[in-house]
């Protein structure tokens, strides 16, 4: 999917470098080196219980790893996350699995929280940018509903609609597609498509849907054993001879 | 590995091995709950720019517990005067208003208000914060360089430790009426309405009144910030949230009585 130069450079370098995370001795995490380009879409992909979502809060710096180094835009996280949020020279969103839309919040408060809170920008202004991201993500109308009156579906996609508002350059989408039946997952890999199309935001998709991440992206992560087994095209993929990622395309092929 | 597991089954820890760890526990919740507290009470900074969300969490607690507070301190101040009397029978009657007023403002007053507020609106905290964490709602925040303490914390803490001394004159008003409204009704009680009134004045201070009022004070921060403590720590899905929730309540019924002693003991050795 080819977009704009001058698009893509919205996006910023992501680099992992020897992350490693256990958990009361267990190790998840065995050592994770990745690259992700500006701009690019990266999706991770393995086997439920690998560490997917593990290496996502990571890099959103939730958690810390226990060893290892994460830069992003060529700044070290660990200096990146204390600067106040007006001294970011960019930002980070993610989409998390459960949505995570405060229940007591309308869809519109949802959406504008970031910008309300820390944004120091008119209710109108950020009325505007809650109005142009539902419609970005087809949900224009919607704002006064609460999360519990939505479906599934249209939950993620205010999840969506709510990262976009503080308009980052890295967006990380932890299993946008779960509990997603097959016509919802393709639209909602449309509409992931869409945003990177539009805004060349890097994107990082953590995901055990196949079909999904070679559809989408440029390049697929696939996630054996706490390391990167292979970091490869949707084309090598299919070629791959890696035992690991036979291993999970045979699995995929049988559960899909 | 598998040899291992299939040859040894997991060893059942000993008795003094769960007790130390429940110990462990117990002093990492209250160590939370203090490092909670302070970052609370620094987020009052933010107070007048977040003062909407504070109203918000006043008009919980009080939905919450003004109609249950009317009713236990109407029960507590008649029941008083009937136990009272009783006993009093062959002595003098004559200090059932001392009593009732005495008991309402020094002790059950903010005691009852602090249970009915941990119990209502502090379960919900609990359970509401519980089932941020759990679905991720709180980490949302952090992501979003929103401060959950501030956010979240900072106008329950609030909201509780203003709401509850004006619970506990609420409730001391409601159960010397009550007291009053049996004086006036029961045969068995020899004493005129006024004289209730009348003794009990003389004998309760603005002094118990203002010990009355800090207790509820003390108590509305403990009330709000277990709750929010445990809310916070949970784990585990909807089994995890319910646990938090009766480990808030239970905790906070504890503590509760432990600050009372400790209030209790300051003010006897300031006398």
């Amino acid at each position: 999917m080819a977009t704009p130069a001058n698009e893509r450079a919205r996006g910023v370098p992501v680099e992992l470098a020897g992350i490693r995370k256990a958990y009361a001795g267990h190790v998840v995490l065995a050592g994770v080196d990745l690259r992700v380009a500006a701009g690019e879409l990266l999706a991770i992909v393995g086997q439920s219980g690998t560490g997917k979502s593990v290496l996502l809060r990571q890099i959103v710096g939730l958690e810390r790893p226990d060893a290892g180094r994460i830069t992003v835009g060529g700044i070290a996280l660990d200096e990146y996350l204390p600067l106040p949020p007006d001294e970011k020279p960019f930002r980070i969103a993610m989409v998390f699995q459960s949505s995570a839309l405060l229940a007591s919040l309308t869809v519109a408060e949802n959406v504008g929280l970031r910008l309300r809170e820390r944004g120091g920008r008119a209710p109108a202004e950020v009325d505007a940018i809650v109005r142009r991201v539902l419609e970005q993500v087809e949900l224009a109308g919607t704002e006064r509903q609460f999360p519990a009156e939505l479906s599934g579906g249209m939950r993620k996609r205010v999840a969506i609609a709510r990262a976009l508002a503080i308009d980052p350059e890295l967006i990380l989408y932890d299993e946008p597609t779960a509990d997603l039946d097959p016509i919802l997952t393709e639209q909602m890999g449309l509409l992931i498509a869409r945003i990177r199309a539009a805004r060349g935001s890097t994107q990082i998709i953590v995901t055990h849907n196949l079909p999904l991440a070679r559809a989408i992206a440029d390049r697929i992560a696939v996630l054996a054993e706490g390391r990167i087994a292979e970091c490869v095209t949707p084309a090598e993929l299919a070629a791959t001879r890696h035992p690991l990622t036979r291993e999970f395309l045979r699995a995929s092929a049988l559960a899909g | 590995m598998a040899v291992e597991a299939i040859g040894h089954a997991p060893r059942r820890p000993g008795v003094l091995e769960r007790l130390g760890a429940s110990l462990l526990d117990g002093l990492q919740i209250l160590g939370e709950a203090t490092r909670l507290f302070f970052a609370a009470a620094r987020a009052t900074v933010f107070l007048p720019a977040d003062r909407q969300r504070v109203v918000v969490q006043m008009v919980r607690v009080g939905t919450d517990t003004l109609l249950i507070g009317a009713l236990l301190s109407l029960f507590v101040g008649m029941v008083m005067v009937v136990q009272a009397a009783d006993q009093l029978r062959d002595v003098s009657q004559d200090i059932l208003g001392p009593i009732v007023g005495l008991a309402m403002t020094k002790e059950l007053g903010p005691v009852l208000m602090a249970f009915l507020l941990a119990g209502r609106a502090g379960s919900a905290m609990a359970a509401e914060l519980g089932s941020m964490t759990v679905y991720d709602e709180i980490n949302a925040l952090r992501t979003m360089d929103i401060d959950p303490v501030r956010f979240l914390v900072m106008p329950r803490f609030v909201a509780a430790t203003v709401a509850l001394p004006v619970l506990v004159l609420y409730s001391d008003f409601i159960g010397v009426w009550g007291g009053a409204a049996v004086v006036a009704a029961d045969p068995a009680i020899g004493i005129p309405v006024s004289a209730y009134f009348a003794r009990m004045l003389e004998w309760v201070h603005f002094t118990d009144c203002v010990v009355g009022l800090v207790k509820g004070l003390v108590f509305g921060m403990v009330a709000s910030i277990l709750p929010c403590t445990f809310g916070l720590r949970t784990r585990g899905g909807t089994e995890g949230i319910a646990a938090s929730t009766t480990a808030a309540v239970v905790w906070s019924f504890i503590l509760i009585l432990v600050f009372d002693f400790l209030i209790v003991r300051v003010t006897f050795a300031l006398d």
